[in-house]
């Protein structure tokens, strides 16, 4: 299991490497920490390389470094990263280069397999996507943009389940609503749920949404399949059947203190890039953190 | 995880999502292919203006790498019978291409020297304490050094200068303030108006002199560009710095703790080491070179034997030029400057030319002012939005078809290429000021549209007072 965690800066990220982090440890995960810093015009790419070597002989860190470090000392706060490496402070100079706008430094975990650190620069959708191509990562975890169109081309085309923490308030006695149907990314959105639960010791809500008063076999199996596997998980879990549209019961039952954990949409991409979908939907409307499951 | 044709369908709406630019220019290319050849215009100059337009979209949009941007021309230039497949490659490569070539070369070379500590220690001998003489000696020190060694350079090994002091000034470098904006602006402009002094300044001067040359215009030696150009270079450092000061008045004016701490950290590296000392000999060879030898063999060839000499002397090792070299820029050069001799050879050049003046001919009487500020303001324009160089190299051929004197009009049209102010794209320099994260986008414009007029009204008045007098 592989986890990506996105952040952008202290202000904003903290919340996103607190959650990205406790979900990492749930999923004893290989877990990769990326900064995006920006794009860099290809014009002056190697001119701003040559600077910024020069920035470092005299010891001024390039942007992004100060984000990492801030990272380094969140994982060795929480004990995330083993001692030694807690007490060897953060590894700057070991901070490699690869192919020109990647650089990373590998710490050991603890609670979760290797950390990495890793600096990319250039725009944020395209880095991320070739980030999760390129190493193959399970799960992406980043902050709500104030872009929304951000949060959807990221949702739609990135090649892991994507979680986007929105408004996350530790102190918040948060629960999972879990929306189960006959889609077949629902199995693998129940397993997560489960992961998440235990990340957060919290319970989960599984909802079965029909728009017609008449729930078909398949929903009702779905249900049946997805409580079981809570049973046996030990999950504290309700169960409910609700009749409605079902984004729009979805968002609304999620409000502020859940975490909505669904399947991606298996339309077409074609009818998703043009009509939407009902993940991308509750992205839009809801307030809480959602994991879309790929 | 997705299905295996999902995926594949949702990659491909990615690249189109990405490369929206890319399938408009493809579309854009064709229509103007099938429109009929205006009048006057040969079919050859129709395809290679098919070609210009393709270029500047896809150098502007970035929607693939530069390089491929410059494969793509000689592709068409051949593919679209603008000329032979050996016509194309003997005007990719030309002394102009060797001197980029050469002068990033030699820019990664002198870098590597690690010389910024005892530029720093220079400065604030020369500057002092005042924030004021430390911003006006950068702008100064950026810009008398950037006319020799090419703006980046100098940019680079004054980037670190600035950031000490500013780290140490108390302000710190976590945040944007006034203080670093001056500063480090102080370098970007500076680098930025010191390239037009001299033709080892910027890669655009010697396509220029190339051009004027290769098109039977005029000879112009290093020490010619000089005489024109370097008062320019230094009414501008007064004026560049005057419109900054005013523009990102600093927190601070006294600077003196950040200047102690900075000589402390400076004084460390102790005095210039043997390498050090042969690296700056090796370049005052290759300065006399350009003086003296580049009418006869060439600013290239000069620029190539100081990287030789570097080389031999193991001041640099390959390995470090040819990983630090931006060699994507040198192919893009090569091809700009191969379609500006098409753009001239194919009749497209003088087309655009007289298609313009023809258009205020029948308004204006005397010309001259008008070809002028023609050639000026859309280089001027042009340079914000694309590479300095490339807008010369595409630029230079039609400008020099509109009469009047060639001189005047190609050493403008040069000049005004450094008038990258406005934007963070507009120039290296301008983008590795951008790459510390403590200037804002917008600065670019606060600053840089005062700089701007005032470059062009101070240009106006060097080419239609000074120059004459030289003539």
């Amino acid at each position: 299991m592989k986890i990506l965690i996105a952040i952008s800066s202290k202000e904003f990220s903290s919340p996103t490497l607190n959650v990205g982090m406790r979900v990492a440890k749930a999923f004893s995960a290989k877990t990769t920490i990326v900064d995006v810093g920006g794009k860099i015009n290809q014009f002056g790419l190697k001119e701003v390389g040559i600077a910024q070597e020069r920035m470092e002989s005299w010891d001024i860190d390039r942007p992004g470094v100060d984000v990492l470090e801030w990272a380094f000392d969140f994982l060795a706060e929480n004990n995330f990263i083993e001692k030694n490496e807690i007490e060897a402070g953060f590894p700057k100079n070991t901070l490699i280069e690869r192919g020109g706008r990647r650089s990373e430094v590998f710490l050991k975990g603890t609670v979760c397999d290797d950390v990495n650190l890793i600096l990319r620069n250039g725009e944020i959708i395209e880095e991320l996507i070739n980030e999760v191509q390129s190493e193959g990562y399970d799960v992406t975890i980043i902050g709500k943009s104030k872009k929304s169109k951000k949060d959807y081309e990221l949702t739609q085309y990135i090649d892991s389940s994507i979680f986007i923490v929105n408004n996350y308030d530790p102190n918040q006695n948060y629960k999972v609503l879990l929306a189960v149907d006959d889609s077949p990314g629902t199995k693998k959105a129940v397993k997560y749920s489960v992961r998440i639960a235990q990340a957060f010791n919290i319970g989960i809500e599984v909802v079965t949404v029909s728009k017609t008063d008449e729930f078909r076999e398949d929903y009702k199996n779905a249900s049946h399949w997805a409580t079981k596997f809570l049973r046996r998980n030990k999950i504290d879990y309700h169960k409910s059947f609700e009749v409605g549209d079902p984004v729009e019961i979805i968002s609304n039952k999620a409000g502020k203190n859940h975490i909505v954990v669904m399947g991606s949409s298996s339309s077409n991409p074609l009818k998703t890039f043009f009509a939407g979908s009902k993940p991308l939907t509750v992205l839009k409307n809801s307030q809480c953190p959602i994991l879309i499951v790929k | 995880m997705f299905g295996a044709s999902n995926q594949l369908l949702n990659n491909l709406l990615f690249w189109i999502s990405r490369k929206k630019w890319l399938i408009a220019t493809f579309f854009i290319s064709i229509t103007i292919f099938y429109l009929p050849t205006p009048d006057g215009l040969s079919a050859e100059g129709h395809r290679t203006l098919i070609i210009v337009v393709t270029a500047l979209i896809l150098i502007i949009s970035e929607s693939i790498p530069i390089p491929a941007v410059a494969i793509l021309i000689l592709i068409m230039e051949v593919v679209l019978g603008v000329d032979t497949p050996d016509g194309v490659a003997s005007s990719f490569m030309s002394d102009a291409v060797f001197f980029i070539m050469g002068s990033l070369m030699l820019a990664v070379a002198i870098v590597h020297q690690g010389l910024d500590k005892h530029l720093a220690l220079v400065i604030i001998a020369l500057t002092g304490n005042k924030t004021w003489r430390i911003s006006f000696g950068f702008v100064a020190v950026s810009a008398i050094m950037a006319s020799f060694i090419g703006e980046h350079t100098v940019a680079a090994m004054m980037l670190p200068v600035a950031l000490s002091l500013i780290k140490n000034s108390g302000i710190g470098i976590e945040k944007s303030s006034r203080l670093s904006t001056l500063l480090l602006f102080s370098i970007a402009y500076g680098c930025a108006l010191g390239s037009i002094g001299t033709p080892s300044g910027g890669g655009r001067n010697a396509i220029m002199i190339g051009y004027l040359a290769e098109f039977g215009l005029a000879n112009i030696s290093y020490l010619d560009w000089m005489k024109y150009a370097y008062p320019m270079l230094l009414l501008e450092i007064p004026l560049a710095s005057v419109i900054l000061w005013y523009t990102f008045p600093p927190e601070k004016r006294i600077m003196d703790s950040a200047i102690r701490k900075l000589k402390v950290n400076v004084m460390k590296s102790g005095p210039l080491n043997n390498n050090q000392k042969l690296s700056i000999i090796v370049f005052v060879f290759v300065f006399i070179g350009w003086i003296f030898l580049s009418p006869k063999i060439g600013l290239g060839i000069v620029a190539l034997s100081g990287v030789f000499l570097y080389l031999s002397f193991r001041l640099i090792e390959w390995n470090d030029i040819a990983t630090r070299m931006n060699w994507g820029i040198v192919i893009l050069f090569g091809s700009a400057i191969s379609l500006g001799i098409q753009m001239k050879e194919t009749g497209a050049a003088l087309w655009l030319a007289e298609s313009f003046l023809e258009y205020f001919q029948a308004h204006v009487n005397d010309m001259t002012v008008v070809r002028w500020s023609f050639s000026v303001i859309l280089c001027s324009i042009l340079t914000n939005l694309l590479s300095n160089a490339a807008t010369v190299a595409v630029l230079g051929p039609i400008v020099l078809d509109m009469g009047g004197d060639p001189v005047v009009m190609g050493m403008a049209t040069s000049i005004a290429s450094a008038f990258a102010y406005l934007t963070i794209v507009a120039s290296p320099t301008c983008m590795i000021i951008h790459s510390t994260g403590l200037v804002k986008s917008s600065d670019y414009f606060k600053a840089g549209w005062k700089l701007f007029f005032a470059s062009i009204v101070l240009l106006f008045l060097i080419s239609f007072i000074y120059w004459p007098v030289l003539r």
